[in-house]
């Protein structure tokens, strides 16, 4: 048997170990989904640069280990130390267990796991499937209200010794003209290798304002794909900023439906990448009516023998009158070694539309380089400098205010990481 | 405090310096003067160490150690100073940040602390004041926008707090119109001191009506063809940069 594909079979076996008959219905689902359909390959045009087989074969060690998750006690200091620190009400997800003690007392939030309810869950595609056909449990959060502090979801995971495999799956509807702060938070730890797919799919009901801060800092080596789908109401907005610091092959889909007219949403990216990382961002947004604004930016800063993968898609539907559909790409390359892969995708099927796009890849500034030595600044310093300065306009405007200082802490911390092992 | 000898520069594949010579002692003004492509700005990168320039022959010494030595943050450190003929735009730094890394890089040299930040703050809208800039720049991005005149006062700015011993000043009048020449003399005039020495790159006179300098040196072809006092300044704006190459010639 191929150690790099996953069979239907062992994973139905595994999902028959799995607590919560009420969610037995759909995981059977998704995996006759993937009998039929199969995980994403490389000759699949949308990975064509991501290979999942790493992914497959954690998961072929995983299902052949014993499986028994526990949460250590350098783990349960980490989640501490993290949710003490940023001011947030926090849904913990560690190593696939889930805990809702905080996220249940908020007044204006309604929490149930999928369990309670046995409700199906989207099954729309490949990841979908094995998100569902491994899933322990997922939880649904309505917010009918606009919580006193943002809502944290912090998925994290540690292995000890043996390789792990963890599904986390997180549903939220921020009800009609509400203004919710949501901070996904990703982190790994541990001496063996690890996997984790992760959906977080978003409802912005009509008038209803979501900022979303999305921090993924998982060790670097780990793998994970993550998804976030976001619906937009009419009159609503999305103002989201999503950061890759760490991880080993992270894939990344961010989807945006926007079927209700005078809808935003900004969406912008930062991913650092070094030695031994892949990090692909995929986005897509649909513009099936407007008028409607869509704009991303993601920049990225390359170093070491890395790869980065930015596929911006928008695609305008028939009818989608006044959209403007902005999208942009910056990157930084450090290193020879490193390499990007840049692609906007416009599809427009409407006429009256505006959209553009912008790609560029460049190289460090020497001429400024240079200008700050002259000021007395060390080389090191210097770049560190110009190469934050590349980040710091994304950064600034992070839409959730407590992760504003974190995030600067932490990308700086690894700017100086990257940029220490480059000179 | 600087001595140059028989300097030979090149870039790329060209020689630009051949064989220059020039002392500069504390509390002297030079300036250097002379036609497009006659060395003075590569003379100033040099000096301040840009690595595309390099040296192939002769010497610079610097309060008595070798100047070529040291990198370029180094000098920077030890009191030399390159106001820039372009200065660059680095939005993403913050103008006040870079000042205050400048002025902080090089009190840890001396073994100094670290500068108050309350106390900073102040003398740089005290030195701003008197060139006559917005303190509003303190907060944008390095030379972000600025206009050419407001990037010159801005290097004048940095030099005025960096307080140097040996400013090079680079074409630092070209596009200034006249409030703006003024204020960078007048910056460039306060730094005057017994202790500090200042070159004055140019192209034309009219700087040197505002800076006096102790001497005029014509750079042409990668080497000096005549020192003298300020008259000969006067004397070349009277008969241009021909008269000299003529004069050497002959």
């Amino acid at each position: 048997m191929n150690p790099n594909t996953l069979s239907v079979e062992r994973l139905r076996e595994a999902a028959r170990g799995l607590p919560h008959e009420s969610l037995a219905a759909t995981r059977e689902a998704a995996l006759a989904n993937i009998d039929e359909t199969g995980l994403p390959t490389v000759r699949d045009e949308d990975w064509k640069y991501t290979d999942l087989s790493r992914a497959f074969n954690i998961s072929n060690q995983w299902l052949d280990s014993q499986r028994a998750a526990h949460i250590s006690d350098t783990l349960s200091a980490q989640i501490s130390a993290l949710t003490s620190s940023i001011d947030a009400h926090w849904l913990v997800i560690a190593n696939g267990q889930i805990d809702l003690t905080e996220v249940q007392g908020v007044d204006a939030a309604t929490v149930e796991l999928f369990s309670d309810s046995g409700a199906p869950f989207v099954l729309d595609r490949p990841l979908a499937d094995l998100n569902a056909a491994l899933l322990s449990d997922g939880v649904r959060i309505r917010l009918s209200g606009t919580p006193d502090k943002a809502i944290g979801l912090l998925v994290i995971d540690e292995t000890t010794g043996s390789v792990g495999v963890t599904q986390a799956n997180i549903e939220l509807t921020v009800d009609a003209e509400c203004e919710v702060e949501i901070i996904e938070y990703q982190v790994s730890s541990g001496t063996a290798d690890h996997y984790c797919n992760s959906i977080v799919s978003l409802n912005i009901c009509d008038a209803a304002t979501a900022r979303y801060v999305r921090l993924q800092n998982r060790k670097v080596g780990h793998v994970q794909t993550g998804r976030l789908s976001v619906a937009l109401g009419k009159r609503s907005r999305l103002d989201m900023l999503s950061v890759d610091l760490g991880g080993g092959l992270i894939r990344n889909d961010v989807d945006i439906d926007i079927a209700n007219p005078e809808s935003s949403a900004t969406f912008n990216g930062l991913y650092l990448t070094g030695d031994d990382q892949h990090i692909d961002n995929h986005t897509r947004v649909d513009h099936r009516v407007g008028p409607a604004v869509s704009a991303q930016e993601y920049r990225g800063i390359l170093t070491g023998n890395s790869r980065a993968i930015w596929n911006g898609k928008a695609v305008v539907h028939k009818g989608a009158d006044g959209t403007d559909a902005t999208q942009a790409n910056h990157n930084l390359l450090l290193s020879e070694r490193a390499e990007i892969n840049p692609k906007p995708e416009l599809e427009i099927y409407a006429e009256d539309v505006k959209c553009a796009h912008g790609t560029t890849v460049g190289q460090l500034d020497e001429t400024a380089l240079f200008y700050l030595r002259t000021r007395g600044l060390d080389h090191d310093q210097a770049k560190t400098l110009l190469v934050h300065a590349f980040a710091v306009d994304l950064i600034s405007k992070s839409p959730v205010a407590a992760m504003a200082q974190h995030i600067t802490d932490v990308v700086q911390a690894r700017l100086a990481q990257l940029i220490g092992g480059e000179s | 405090m600087l001595q140059i000898k028989n300097l030979h520069s090149r870039i790329g594949d060209t020689e630009i310096l051949r064989g220059l010579n020039l002392s500069v002692n504390a509390g002297e003004v030079h300036a250097i003067m002379g036609p497009n492509g006659s060395g003075k700005s590569t003379l100033a990168q040099v000096i301040a160490g840009h690595e595309d320039y390099i040296v192939t022959d002769g010497s610079v010494t610097y309060k008595g150690q070798d100047l070529l030595e040291l990198d370029p943050e180094e000098r920077a450190r030890e009191g030399v100073f390159l106001g820039f003929q372009y200065p660059v735009e680095i939005p993403g730094v913050n103008n006040a940040y870079l000042l205050k890394a400048a002025v902080n890089a090089k009190r840890k040299h001396q073994g100094l602390g670290e500068v108050d930040a309350f106390e900073f703050l102040k003398l740089a809208r005290e030195k701003m004041a008197t060139l006559d800039m917005d303190p509003k720049f303190l907060n944008r991005g390095v030379n972000e926008g600025f206009s050419g005149g407001e990037k010159k006062r801005n290097e004048i700015l940095q030099m005025t707090m960096l307080e140097p011993s040996l400013a090079i000043l680079d074409e630092t009048d070209s596009g200034l119109d006249i409030d703006a020449l003024k204020a960078v003399a007048a910056g460039v005039n306060s730094l005057r001191a017994p202790d500090r020495a200042v070159i004055l790159v140019t192209h034309y006179q009219r700087l040197l009506d505002y800076i006096e300098p102790d001497f005029v040196h014509v750079l042409s072809e990668g080497e000096i063809l005549r020192s003298g006092d300020k008259t000969l300044a006067h004397e070349l704006e009277a008969k241009g940069y021909d008269w000299v190459r003529k004069a050497a010639n002959g």
